[in-house]
């Protein structure tokens, strides 16, 4: 249980710092002279 | 015994203390979204009258200033009540610091966005910077310097999230108009409350005399480790604290000049394009947020002030060589150059407080901390403010704008050895300023 707590506890900080993560090297791309992936278009309000 | 009181959250015996870094990380990576408030300058600005982007600018400095000044006058109080309190007064100022700030941009009062960002949420800034990093450094009396990398990384990712968090959020409600920044405070209030509160309710302090199974404190600076125990009032009179004041200073002035001016200055020096511009300050984000753990988990290995010679050293070197990588030309030798010094800048912060842990023990060491960090807010102002100025002086004076930062980057070589020298001359604290048995605690 203690340990299901813990991965519990260290998946809510990974997660939100892995998409931080994800989103800088998305941008830093260009500079290499590589496209970053397409975002999928919003749906028509 | 209230929930929030520090007796409250004394851990019971056999509590693993791998649940703290969690806890620590869950607080600095809400408040470093203060690194990209830049976000709402652009949107905001298009409110009209008085929101140019400067003066909406004036607010994040306003909120820096704030963090200092906090973590300076409410170091004991910090160390007094424990982290859990100090946690929830944190998230209460900063998340409610946001929500003014969304009702100021709907009022459209200008003044209100610097009581609101600024002021308040400034004073939740230092509260949640300073409360953690003590906590975490008295669970790994082993590994210092590891425990604090951990925490300011948070910080660091902070404001990885908090930019393209914002961004998302204003596209989803009303784009550029002021709906789009007022919801996205509100919604990122609520985001960070709950994960500043949940650090807060799994945070715990160690029981007193607990030591991690099978450590055993070793010798330092000639006495046994733990033995050293210097109060916050004291600390501030010895010259080792105003030392790591420059040493800090330094180090933060040398790297912030850079970060601040990265955009437009590898544009000028390269050519390259606005948005190859952004990769690269992408790219230093993450140099700064990898830094801030990998160096300061290196000084437990090499010691607090071998650490810092390294970051002088090799960061005057590096700083030194970044006129030469325009000369020939490459922007992949700039790049990996500046990386590798924005990531000692990010491991400057993360070891400081360790290495006035080694000098002061654990024992105010939370206020000792937020005393250092007007350090910080000072070279948030001195080191934007010499880059831009000096650079714009040349470019005036008619230097190609490709040349036109290197005066710049002499000068901050200039800094580093500065803080080499203030580096080289700490000591340990003499044992008059230590606390002695009838001091009151």
């Amino acid at each position: 249980m203690k340990t299901v707590t813990l991965l519990i506890a260290w998946i809510w900080i990974t997660v939100p710092l892995g998409w931080g993560i994800y989103q800088s090297v998305q941008k830093s791309l260009p500079l290499f002279g590589i496209e970053p992936a397409a975002a999928a278009p919003l749906p028509a309000k | 015994m209230s929930f929030l009181s520090r007796e409250a959250t004394v851990a019971k015996p056999g509590f693993n203390r791998w649940f703290v870094p969690p806890a620590a990380i869950a607080v600095h990576m809400c408040i470093g979204q203060v690194y990209s408030f830049s976000v709402f300058k652009k949107p905001l600005a298009l409110l009209g009258g008085s929101w140019s982007e400067a003066n909406v600018g004036v607010a994040y400095s306003i909120a820096l200033v704030m963090l200092g000044l906090s973590a300076a006058l409410f170091g004991k109080w910090v160390e007094h009540s424990g982290p859990r309190k100090t946690m929830l007064a944190s998230a209460a100022c900063f998340c409610g610091g946001l929500l003014i700030a969304a009702l100021a941009v709907k009022l459209k009062l200008l003044w209100l966005l610097y009581v609101g960002y600024g002021l308040v949420g400034g004073v939740g800034l230092g509260l949640g910077y300073i409360a953690p990093v003590s906590t975490l450094m008295k669970w790994f009396p082993d590994r210092p310097g590891m425990a604090t990398g951990m925490a300011i990384m948070g910080f660091g990712g902070g404001a990885l999230i908090g930019g393209p968090l914002a961004q998302e959020l204003m596209k989803s409600y009303g784009g550029a108009d002021a709906a789009g920044p007022q919801m996205a405070m509100i919604i990122m209030a609520g985001l960070y409350a709950v994960s500043m509160l949940f650090g807060a309710a799994i945070v715990r302090v160690p029981a007193p005399g607990w030591k991690p199974d099978g450590w055993q404190p070793h010798a330092a600076h000639g006495l046994p480790e733990g033995t050293v125990s210097v109060s916050v009032d004291t600390a501030w009179k010895t010259p080792q604290f105003w030392l790591l004041w420059v040493v800090l200073c330094m180090n933060v002035s040398a790297g912030i000049g850079i970060l601040g001016q990265a955009s437009p200055m590898i544009q000028d020096m390269f050519k390259v394009t606005p948005a190859a511009a952004a990769g690269f300050v992408g790219l230093l984000s993450i140099a700064n947020l990898a830094g801030r753990f990998l160096w300061s988990s290196a000084s437990d290995l090499t010691g607090r002030k071998g650490i810092y010679c390294v970051y002088f050293l090799l960061g005057a070197a590096l700083y030194a060589m970044v006129p030469w990588t325009q000369g020939k030309g490459s922007v992949l030798l700039f790049v990996a150059v500046t990386t590798v010094i924005i990531s000692m800048y990010g491991g400057g912060f993360a070891t400081v407080p360790a290495y006035l842990r080694d000098l002061f023990g654990s024992y105010q060491v939370g206020a000792i901390h937020g005393r250092l960090i007007t350090a910080w807010s000072m070279a948030a102002v001195i080191g934007p403010q010499l880059v831009d100025r000096i650079s714009e002086a040349k470019k005036a004076a008619g230097v190609p704008p490709e040349q036109a930062y290197n005066s710049t980057f002499y000068l901050m070589v200039g800094l580093l050895t500065l803080g080499l020298i203030a580096n080289l001359l700490v000591r340990p604290v003499d044992a008059k300023y230590h606390l002695k048995d009838s001091d009151p605690a």
